[in-house]
């Protein structure tokens, strides 16, 4: 004990003296407080690794949550318990009794509809003999009654009456077909024949009333029927839901990941976004409103962009290995360089690996996108590989032969200096050997080389056809424009022209007058347009609404009575306001011709030739596809307008008219400020530099600036130039912070490449915000006043275009077919095929959105959908029609050139004034003459030619070189059938298709056969007699022309047949397209026009009616006397 | 001559005069729009009845030239057109129904009978016509040349099928409502006639005289629509009270007739 006490007495001394720093301070709160933290810190860990950096687990127990609901509604949905394929319910008692009704209803009639069947055929056999004869004698009798009623002599009419009566006497011989298929002729008073026709008709008519009553009940029996069928087997049947419930209740919670290209891509967007796949179509509003549930909006897509091939972030963007949190799964963090593309611009993923396609199936908004970037003139400054293909192989042709001509001239001195070496050698068999060398051998390399250079020549003669500028062609402004318009034009071109492809350039009132001055200055002046007579503008309002001029151009809809909206597309030039702008002469003659230049332009000597030009060489000023070669150095000239508008081939008058109609369209008589300025050379030198600053050589030809190069950054792969290299200016801030810079509202941040390109195509000066620039250092890009979705079209272009880091195994690499169709389509595009016709599927043509086409006759006048053109025609003939849509032929092509040259050589002087020149095909539709809309002729070069036929085939997958099918000959029988078959009553196919006969074709809606054997390829035109709607959806043809008659194996016609078909066993279809491709013209014409008879008075008629026919009878058709 | 016959032709003018019914057919087969609860009659139906009448010339009738096929020239009945028929300032071939009220709110069976619209002389009988959804439109063509039906919908499925001489006349439905449907041959251009399609059978066609009948019209506010191929469409609201007989008459004016669009295949009139 008393040791205790000193112990503790110790201790006390020693704890007022020293205190222990470990025995006295108390650690347990420090403690406490750090192993409370640890637990939290462990606990924080454990959360963060199961739930915290996992937030894809929440996610998956809600869509398992969510799936479940939805299928529990499902299975509520699918009441019956049976089994719903069509096997099971046809096995159900419903079904059967359904069935028995049917089989016992058509039974019950059976015998009367078999026996009716078979009087009618016999009806039909008889007046079949009778109508010819009886037609005719009916025919004779009806001219009479006419003469009977325009003589004016009593004893006349009395001698007409009575030969009338005569007539009505007389036996006339009939053929009347035997059962057996013999015939017995047999004399029939006419009277007795007439009652004979008539009551057979009637007989045929009461019979099909009553066959018509006779089938009603069991028609709806049959229809009864197939109802329940229909609606049994929609839905998903209990079970089906039953088994993805079972299979969801077995979800195993985990990252779901895709690894493809080899691990290049890993992907584990579907550990949150699980409905993407799902067999059932899942929504947003099915899913509790969770949009990461959803199914993929495109299940075609997905089946050719598979996701176990493809992955997701490929096409998307954004981080696919991400998993912490959306932002980083997506990919929106600073250090991701492809975040996820926002849903609006999702199609910029397309463009990675379609950045070659001028258009890609199922991209809308990134094909506008480039339809934009061509059509608002983008491509005019700003390069973009591809979109100027013709520029670019044109430069290179040129190097090329500029590198050949120094080759040759290499090889042209070597030869020599070989020759001059081989007289030096010593030994016979060197100068042999170097003789060789100089007179064998380079000779050839030489021709080899001059062949090669011809060919490029021949390719820039092609190239420099193919080249367009967006603009108009600003030499001929002089013959063209008024010149006080163009200053106010240059002011403003949305005010005078809302929707203008010409953009507005932020100038000042000195820059439009030095502008304008050098303009029309350089103009050229040493050519004037022959003086045209006005047309008729109310003709011309007719041809303009009617030849398809609004397949490109738009309108005011009030000058074209279609309503008071524009009308038409938006290819090509508003028209409304031509008249306040435009000289009349040259519009008739752009009308006309618009490829036709007042001058040709020399790329060698890079200046127009003029007509003294020509006639130093004691040539007529003549320049066209023909005389393309310039006679000062023999080089290819650019000889035509370089413009995509085609030649209508309409005649000078029609021209007239129709440019006179345009000349009527103002808003009011322009007043325009005096611009005498325009003529001030003092202005030029400053309007030249301007005009070089802003780049207006890029879509205008412009004297003097043909070789100016573009201002503008190259697009090819904008999308991926690094964010720090856009120059936001003084916006970075707002963008970072997330403010508005147009409205000055709240936004969210968009410090990113949209943002960019959004605002940037909003108000292209934008980024000058804020900045004290000199006028030549501010941003030259001009307003061009896009709508909003057409700002999204372009941004979502510019996103995608990119260096892709798509790995090299998932490229879109097309060949054969898929190539010539992805090459095709930059022509198809150019051109603005789709104005008129049908080339994508589920893309309308222009035409059809105008209303004047959307009635049952509109639909009609439609050319054609071209969406199986490939599989239509023979590529031999398609390249010929696309070289001339008129099909005139050469001869016709001969025959004008001939005229052309008598002409010139009997006009004086013609070289300097501009006229019109005739043109081979005027005013015709080589194929579809009915169709008022004309397949205009487009004046393709060889290169493009080869590339819309190969385009044709390629879309329909067809081999080239085409080697026709051989069709059997017809034997003498099938002959006389088919032209039986073709004629009848029943198939009626000459009433449609036109056969040459002017007055019919008028009325036509489908081409001449005649066409056939050269155009059409057989396997199509089966198709076609069979199922034409397949074809073409909306056709004037009409389906169901045929039955498959499934015990021979073959189509028969369902109309009834000629009496000469019962022992016909063959293919009704083949023996139709075999007599179609080998119908010549005697055959046609044999075969009469509108397929029968010509028209003759109604049976048992009075004369009202007979003279009231023959009032309405066509002209042409006349009456046969017996 | 073209007035000597006149008055023969304007008598031999066949349109039909339809009156439609109102009362659901007794069916057993449950209501066809499941959305939409059937409707149960309280015998208290009305009646809407009234003319359509003409204010101003009439544009002329034109003569078709059917010379292109012999078996229309041959055929009887008048070869005119027949897009405005006026008789005594009274317009047929308008087509007039109801829209909004009890008519939307329930559903209606289809009555078993079908509709027939025959080819007659080349031409639709009768050129316009009402049916209603998933009813039976029997097509007959009684004549001795081929004729195809292509209606051209905007809601239905379009359909284009060739009817020879003597075939089975076509049944064929329509599934949903559009007003109206034109139909065309496109053999003879100048055949055409216009079905209306409706969910309820609320609906009529001005017969010669210009007059219509809507009956057994449930109780309730509607929207009469008339509706004429080329001078479109008049509204009028319209209230009928249980058992009501009302009347109510439209007049078109001559003033907006139609301006065909330069694409119309005019019919023809070819006269030496
Ligand atoms: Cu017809």
């Amino acid at each position: 004990m008393a040791d205790n006490v000193a112990n503790e007495q110790l201790e006390k001394r020693a704890e007022t003296a020293e205190p222990d720093p470990i025995a006295d301070s108390s650690m347990s709160r420090a403690l406490l407080i750090t192993s409370i933290l640890l637990i939290l810190t462990l606990v924080w860990s454990l959360y963060d690794e199961i739930f915290g950096q996992r937030p894809w687990k929440a996610y998956q127990s809600e869509f398992v949550a969510s799936y479940l609901e939805h299928l529990e509604t499902l299975k509520k949905a699918a009441a019956k318990p049976e089994e719903r394929n069509e096997k099971a319910i046809r096995e159900t008692a419903e079904y059967k009794k359904l069935d028995a009704a049917y089989r016992e209803a058509t039974e019950k009639v059976a015998p009367r509809v078999k026996e009716i069947g078979a009087r009618v055929s016999e009806i039909d056999r008889e007046i079949g003999d009778i109508t010819d004869p009886f037609q005719e004698a009916r025919a004779w009798i009806a001219s009479k009654i006419y003469q009977l009623e325009t003589t004016a002599s009593e004893s006349g009419k009395e001698s007409v009456r009575s030969s009338i009566e005569d007539k009505r006497n007389e036996s006339i011989t009939v053929a009347f077909t035997q059962k057996d298929g013999s015939i017995k002729k047999e004399g029939v008073p006419y009277k007795q024949l007439e009652k004979r026709y008539n009551d057979l008709r009637d007989e045929k008519a009461r019979l099909n009333v009553e066959l018509a009553g006779l089938t009603k009940e069991s028609g709806e029996m049959l229809r009864k029927r197939e109802d329940y069928l229909q609606n049994q087997m929609s839905g998903l049947t209990e079970q089906a839901v039953d088994n993805i419930i079972k299979g969801t209740n077995a979800f195993e919670y985990r990252i779901r990941q895709i690894n493809v290209a080899g691990g290049q891509v890993v992907d584990r967007c579907e550990s949150c976004h699980l409905g993407v796949r799902e067999p059932l179509t899942l929504t947003a509003d099915k899913m509790g409103d969770e949009k990461a549930f959803v199914s993929h909006p495109s299940r075609d897509l997905l089946t050719i962009h598979d996701p176990e091939k493809f992955g997701c972030s490929t096409c998307h963007g954004g981080n696919g290995r991400g998993t912490t949190s959306v932002e980083k799964g997506h990919g929106r963090y600073k250090h991701w360089l492809w975040p996820l593309y926002y849903k609006e611009n999702v199609q910029a993923g397309c463009n990675q690996c379609h950045n070659a396609d001028r258009v890609t199936r199922m991209a809308d908004t990134l094909n506008r996108g480039k339809d934009l970037y061509y059509q608002k003139g983008c491509v005019g400054c700003h390069r973009y590989e591809g979109f100027d293909r013709e520029a670019d192989a044109l430069a290179s042709a040129r190097q090329t032969i500029k590198q050949l001509e120094l080759d040759r001239a290499t090889r042209l001195r070597e030869m020599r200096e070989t020759r001059e070496a081989a007289e030096k050698v010593t030994s016979n068999e060197e100068a042999r050997s170097l003789l060789n060398r100089a007179d064998v051998v380079l000779p050839q390399l030489v021709s080899q080389i001059d062949g090669r250079i011809g060919e490029l020549d021949l390719q820039t003669k092609y190239l420099m056809k193919d080249q367009k500028k967006i603009g108009p062609n600003l030499k001929e402004i002089k013959a063209k424009l008024r010149k006080e318009w163009l200053p106010v034009w240059l002011r403003d071109p949305q005010a005078f022209r809302p929707g203008t492809k010409m953009p507005s350039f932020r100038l000042d009132d000195n820059e439009i007058r030095a502008i304008s001055a050098f303009l029309w200055q350089s103009a050229i002046d040493y050519v004037r347009i022959a003086d045209q007579q006005q047309g008729n503008v109310e003709r011309g309002r007719d041809l303009f609404k009617q030849t398809g001029c609004v397949a490109c151009h738009s309108i005011d809809g009030n000058a074209i009575n279609q309503g008071s909206q524009p009308v038409g597309g938006h290819f090509a030039a508003n028209l409304s306001r031509v008249g306040e702008k435009a000289n009349f002469n040259y519009i008739v003659r752009w009308i006309h011709n618009p490829r036709q230049r007042l001058a040709p332009y020399s790329p060698s000597l890079r200046r127009d030739l003029t007509p003294d030009d020509y006639k130093s060489k004691n040539l007529a000023f003549l320049f066209d596809d023909d005389h393309s070669k310039s006679p000062l150095d023999g080089r290819e000239l650019q000889v035509q307008n370089m413009t995509v508008m085609p030649n209508f081939r309409l005649s000078e008058q029609d021209a007239r008219d129709i440019a006179s109609f345009l000349m009527s369209l103002k808003k009011g008589e322009p007043r325009y400020p005096d611009a005498s300025y325009l003529d001030d050379a003092s202005l030029k030198q400053e309007g030249e530099r301007l005009v070089k600053a802003y780049g207006c050589a890029s879509c205008h030809e412009i004297r003097g600036l043909e070789d100016e190069g573009r201002i503008g950054t190259e697009l090819t792969v904008e999308g991926s130039k690094p964010i720090e290299r856009l120059d936001f200016a003084l916006l970075t801030e707002d963008a970072m912070r997330g403010k508005d810079p147009i409205t000055g509202g709240e936004r969210s941040a968009w410090y990113n490449h949209k943002g960019f390109f959004e605002y940037k195509l909003r108000n292209p000066g934008i980024y000058d915000r804020g900045k004290v620039k000199s006028p030549e250092e501010r941003l030259k890009m001009p307003n061009i006043y896009l709508e909003e979705d057409e700002i999204t079209a372009l941004t979502t272009f510019l996103l995608g275009s990119v260096t892709t880091s798509i790995p090299e195994s998932l490229r879109y690499k097309p060949a054969g077919a898929a190539k010539q169709a992805q090459d095709g389509w930059w022509v198809v595009r150019k051109y603005n095929c789709m104005g008129c016709h049908n080339v994508l599927i589920g893309e309308d043509p222009t035409l059809a959105g105008v209303a004047m086409y959307q009635d049952a006759d509109g639909k009609e006048q439609l050319p054609p959908r071209l969406t199986t053109e490939g599989a239509r025609v023979n590529p031999d003939w398609l390249l010929k029609f696309l070289r001339d849509p008129s099909l005139a032929g050469p001869q016709a092509a001969e025959k004008l050139a001939q005229q052309i040259a008598r002409h010139d050589a009997g006009a004086a002087q013609p070289s300097a004034v501009a006229g019109l020149t005739s043109q081979p095909g005027a005013n015709r539709n080589g194929v579809r003459q009915y169709l008022r809309a004309r397949m205009p002729t487009f004046d393709f070069s060889p290169n493009e030619l080869q590339m819309l036929v190969n385009f044709f085939m390629g879309a329909s997958v067809q081999p080239q070189p085409y080697i026709p099918e051989r069709l059997e000959p017809l034997t003498g029988d099938e002959q006389t059938l088919a032209r039986a078959l073709f004629t009848s009553a029943a198939a009626p196919c000459l009433k449609c298709h036109m056969t040459g006969d002017p007055a019919h074709d008028a009325r036509a809606t489908a081409p001449n056969f005649l066409l056939a054997p050269e155009r059409l390829k057989p396997a199509w035109t089966r198709r076609w007699l069979i199922d034409p709607a397949f074809i073409s959806p909306g056709t004037a043809m009409p389906s169901g022309l045929f039955n498959r008659d499934e015990m021979h194996g073959r189509w028969v016609f369902s109309g009834p047949t000629p009496p000469s078909f019962q022992t016909y066993d063959k293919d009704h279809v083949e023996l139709l397209v075999r007599y179609m491709f080998q119908l010549t013209a005697d055959e046609q014409r044999r075969l009469g026009t509108g397929g029968a008879a010509p028209s003759a008075p109604a049976p048992g008629s009075t004369t009202t009616t007979s003279s009231l026919d023959r009032a309405i009878r066509r002209p042409t058709s006349r009456v046969n006397g017996p | 001559m073209l007035k000597k016959y006149g008055s023969m032709i304007v008598a031999a003018a066949l349109v039909a005069f339809m009156i439609a019914s109102c009362k659901p057919k007794k069916k057993d087969d449950g209501p066809v729009d499941t959305g939409k609860s059937p409707y149960q009659s309280k015998n208290d139906e009305g009646t809407i009845s009234g003319v359509i009448k003409f204010d101003g010339t009439p544009p002329d009738r034109k003569r078709i030239d059917m010379g292109a096929d012999a078996n229309c020239a041959s055929a009887g009945g008048e070869k005119l057109t027949e897009e405005v028929l006026v008789t005594d300032g009274k317009l047929a071939n308008v087509f007039v129904y109801l829209t909004g009220g009890p008519v939307d709110q329930f559903s209606f069976q289809p009555p078993s009978d079908p509709v027939v619209l025959d080819q007659k002389g080349c031409r639709y009988d009768p050129h316009v016509l009402g049916v209603m959804i998933k009813q039976t439109l029997r097509i007959l063509n009684s004549d001795q040349t081929a004729h195809n039906v292509h209606p051209t919908p905007k809601n239905n499925p379009e359909w284009n099928e060739s009817q020879p001489p003597g075939t089975a006349p076509k049944e064929k439905t329509f599934n949903r409502a559009e007003t109206l449907i034109p139909v065309k041959c496109n053999q003879h251009p100048w055949m055409k006639a216009n079905v209306g399609v409706l969910a309820h059978p609320c609906f009529s066609v001005s017969a010669q005289d210009g007059t219509y009948t809507i009956k057994n019209v449930p109780p309730g506010n509607y929207t009469l629509v008339t509706w004429h191929e080329t001078m479109g469409e008049q509204k009028t609201q319209i209230t009928v009270g249980a058992s009501e007989k009302k009347t109510q008459d439209f007049t078109y004016k001559s003033s907006v007739a139609y301006a065909p669009t330069s694409l119309r295949v005019e019919a023809a009139l070819i006269l030496p």
